[in-house]
């Protein structure tokens, strides 16, 4: 005992301090522990105004997705200070309760069932592994679910009775662009790369019907996946080259397809670039930079730049805030109108004198037709037999480093 | 007059019980209770989060089982629960199996494909052994969102809700019932199974493992079974997953997932069933903690709010750490040093006064 005690003390003098400190972290940890378990117990907190709309929403500030979902999620948020400023829906004002979900499913789950269980009357979601991980219970809670994600399931009630997508969907863009390639292509059989994100986010321009159409139009065409993460896409681009393809579409965010981009041109690659929903903003540009000079993108929400009643409410919004539409790509005015539309639904319930229920408002929605999104995107019009809203857009271009309507209106040919 | 001071045990089945003590059998009793009570108080989102620590108890019973107690590092949890998820899902979906039985089916072909992914553990250790389950994770990955025939790619799969009686059992409140039950049954599996022969021999196999061949355990048969037991409860998770949330997509059984089940481990405490348990219960309810603080602090400092999000995964890391460095039997230990502080209440030990002397 004693001797043991002798060689801990010789030991001790060296490392006392350490040991102290070492004390002191554990008792941090307990603490902390102890405390976590407090907090964790006390976040139930309701809010007292019985008057105000709550609408859940979740973005991606923090995950795979976030160049897009920042901008997204501002929208969103823009919208609802917006209307409130202007008294809110039909007198009620916007609560909304938002959080970042980082692009995890099980966090969006978390979320939506706490948004819920406090009283939302819609729900705002983001990715489409969440939307459609979400799918059985939304239509079980009945809540009207909005996606960012434009797969086209997701606009079928027959599947996803809930569920509403107000812009063209990815496979409605893929169609647009591949019919656009058929029709100006001249001589010889297009040849076309489909650069996508692996996830179901990526292959669902090309499993939703895509394949069948590009069959149909006499187009060959190849898909090639973007892994998560990948700064160089020259194996890519060397198959591609050797395919001898004219066009490559990217379904990815903007981060991944200007890397593309950038490595194309690196390497001499001549052909025509399209980004579809997700890549057809303002940051590809940005992160491009001279890379991105005509590159065509399919365009369902018209970026700020535009000069349509849509943007120019945007742009007033941003200046009274002091903000600059600078630098905001079209996610903005996606998030900014969907949450519009939505809007729209919930007042007619409530002008009609019904109970803001998720099953009036569903009825609602559906009850729109050619409503005007501010011409930002095509006069959205939806059914009780199709929760898709629009199926037109335009396709844009970069020309001196700005996206300039290519084309007006044009509608997605039928599958 | 006498007074007993400390627990006498006269017979040896009462000094071998699972639970010797009586202050022991007044927590599981008072535990027991709480488990019972809180469904009727708790909303539905607190239930829903109960649900997920429950099935997160067995993912990570699991995983200790083959980590903490065998100590053989594995990376493939994501693709151990998906082939549980997908199996069950599958098998209801395509074969019309009832759900219970495709559980069943889904924990035994797991254990069967987490066996013949640890084969490589009887050349690999530590390190090239995490390499090699990271293969298996990856491959397991590929399969399903390539696999289109069977998995349907990267669609997400519906399944049928399960039904017991005509009873739906995927509602929060009911699911509960199930969930509770499986992860009471896990750990009362586990825990017997290290008073047991073969646990002892994983235990011996994690410790020193030639020492443990030289006294007559089989190692290649033992970190099989390892193994095979561990994926057994993983497919289970994975399985309860799919049936709970009625949709399996794969986004749900990535790298991503795997290592989180580690982190559970890690600050559960490392060879502990208690561990596993708070691990899953800390990793879980940590994202809606900072979450709730989150929204606690948006009025009042609004700043700071708009920048916990990005904080958040630094959060998440320095638990790890802290724990790593001053706690690494995790908060199993923890609990074991409030329970030591309190065997001897208000009488203790104190170090420091008797270094004085």
């Amino acid at each position: 005992m004693s001797e043991t005690d002798g060689v801990q003390a010789g030991v001790g003098r060296r490392t006392a301090g350490w040991e102290r400190a070492l004390a002191g972290g554990r008792a941090l940890v307990a603490a902390g522990a102890a405390m976590l378990l407090c907090v964790a117990c006390g976040g139930d907190g309701a809010d007292a105004d019985d008057n105000s709309i709550k609408v859940g929403a979740i973005f991606d500030l923090t995950g795979p997705t976030a160049d897009v979902g920042t901008d997204y999620g501002d929208g969103v948020r823009g919208f609802a200070d917006w209307a409130n400023a202007r008294g809110g829906i039909e007198g009620r004002p916007i609560d909304l309760i938002f959080q970042d979900y980082g692009y995890q499913v099980d966090r969006a789950e978390q979320l939506y069932s706490q948004f819920v269980n406090e009283g939302a009357v819609i729900f705002m979601g983001w990715g489409t592994g969440d939307t459609e991980a979400l799918r059985m219970r939304v239509a079980e809670d009945e809540i009207p679910f909005s996606s960012a994600s434009l797969s086209h399931r997701l606009g079928d009630p027959a599947e996803a009775p809930y569920n509403f997508l107000l812009a063209t969907t990815y496979s409605d863009q893929f169609r647009i662009a591949l019919d656009w390639i058929a029709r100006t292509h001249g001589e010889g059989t297009p040849i076309v790369a489909l650069m996508h994100n692996a996830s179901p986010f990526g292959l669902s321009p090309a499993n939703q019907g895509g394949i069948e159409f590009a069959r149909a139009r006499g187009i060959d065409l190849t898909l090639y996946e973007m892994p998560r993460g990948a700064v160089d896409f020259t194996a890519e681009f060397s198959r591609i080259r050797q395919s001898g393809a004219q066009y490559v579409v990217f379904q990815n965010t903007s981060g991944p397809a200007a890397v593309a981009l950038q490595n194309a041109r690196s390497l001499g690659l001549d052909v025509t670039f399209f980004c579809l929903n997700w890549c057809s903003n303002a940051q590809v540009v940005r992160l491009a930079g001279d890379a991105a000079e005509g590159l065509m993108g399919t365009m369902p929400y018209a970026p700020l730049s535009v000069d349509v009643p849509g943007t120019r409410v945007i742009r007033e919004y941003l200046e009274s805030r002091g903000e600059s539409a600078e630098g905001k790509t079209n996610a903005y005015t996606q998030g900014w109108w969907t949450f519009a539309a939505f809007a729209e639904g919930m007042r007619r319930v409530l002008a009609e004198g019904d109970e803001l229920t998720g099953a009036n408002i569903k009825a609602a929605l559906e009850t729109l037709s050619d409503y005007d999104m501010g011409g930002v995107t095509a006069p959205v019009t939806l059914t009780s037999t199709n929760h898709r809203g629009s199926g037109g857009l335009r396709i844009f271009r970069v020309e001196d480093g700005a996206w300039v309507p290519f084309t007006d209106f044009v509608q997605a040919p039928a599958s | 007059m006498s007074m007993e001071c400390g627990v006498f045990h006269t017979r040896y089945e009462s000094d071998m019980g699972l639970r010797p003590r009586p202050a022991q059998r007044i927590r599981l009793a008072v535990l027991a209770v709480f488990v019972l009570v809180f469904p009727f108080l708790a909303s539905s989102y607190w239930l829903d989060l109960a649900n997920q620590v429950a099935i997160a108890t067995v993912g990570a019973i699991g995983l200790n089982i083959l980590v903490g107690y065998t100590g053989q590092i594995s990376l493939g949890q994501g693709a151990f629960m998906a082939i549980g998820a997908y199996t069950a899902g599958l098998l209801t979906l395509n074969l019309g199996v009832p759900w219970g039985a495709s559980v069943f089916c889904a924990c035994i072909l797991t254990a069967v494909a987490g066996t013949f992914f640890g084969l490589p553990s009887l050349r690999l250790k530590g390190l090239y052994l995490a390499i090699a389950t990271l293969a298996a994770q990856e491959i397991v990955e590929w399969g399903m969102t390539h696999w289109t025939a069977v998995t349907g790619g990267t669609e997400a799969i519906v399944l049928p809700a399960p039904r017991i009686f005509g009873l739906r059992l995927n509602s929060t409140f009911n699911f509960y019932w199930l969930a509770v039950l499986t992860a009471a049954g896990t750990a009362l599996f586990a825990a017997n199974l290290f008073r047991s022969r073969i646990g002892r021999a994983f235990e011996a196999v994690r410790d020193q493992d030639i020492a443990a061949s030289v006294i007559g355990v089989d190692l290649f048969r033992t970190k099989l079974l390892a193994f095979a037991t561990s994926s057994f409860f993983v497919g289970l998770a994975g399985a309860m997953i799919a049936f709970y949330r009625n949709i399996i997509t794969w986004e749900r059984f990535t790298l991503n997932t795997s290592i989180v089940y580690l982190a559970m481990i890690i600050v559960g405490g490392l060879g502990s069933i208690r561990g596993s348990f708070l691990g899953a219960a800390l990793i879980t309810l940590l994202p809606a903690l900072i979450t709730n603080m989150g929204r606690a602090i948006q009025d009042t400092a609004p700043q700071a709010a708009s920048l916990l999000p990005y904080g958040q995964q630094a959060v998440f890391g320095i638990v790890i750490i802290l724990f790593l460095v001053f706690e690494p039997r995790g908060l199993s230990k923890l609990w074991g040093n409030v329970k030591d502080y309190f065997h001897v209440w208000p009488f203790a030990y104190r170090r420091g006064e008797n270094r004085a002397n």
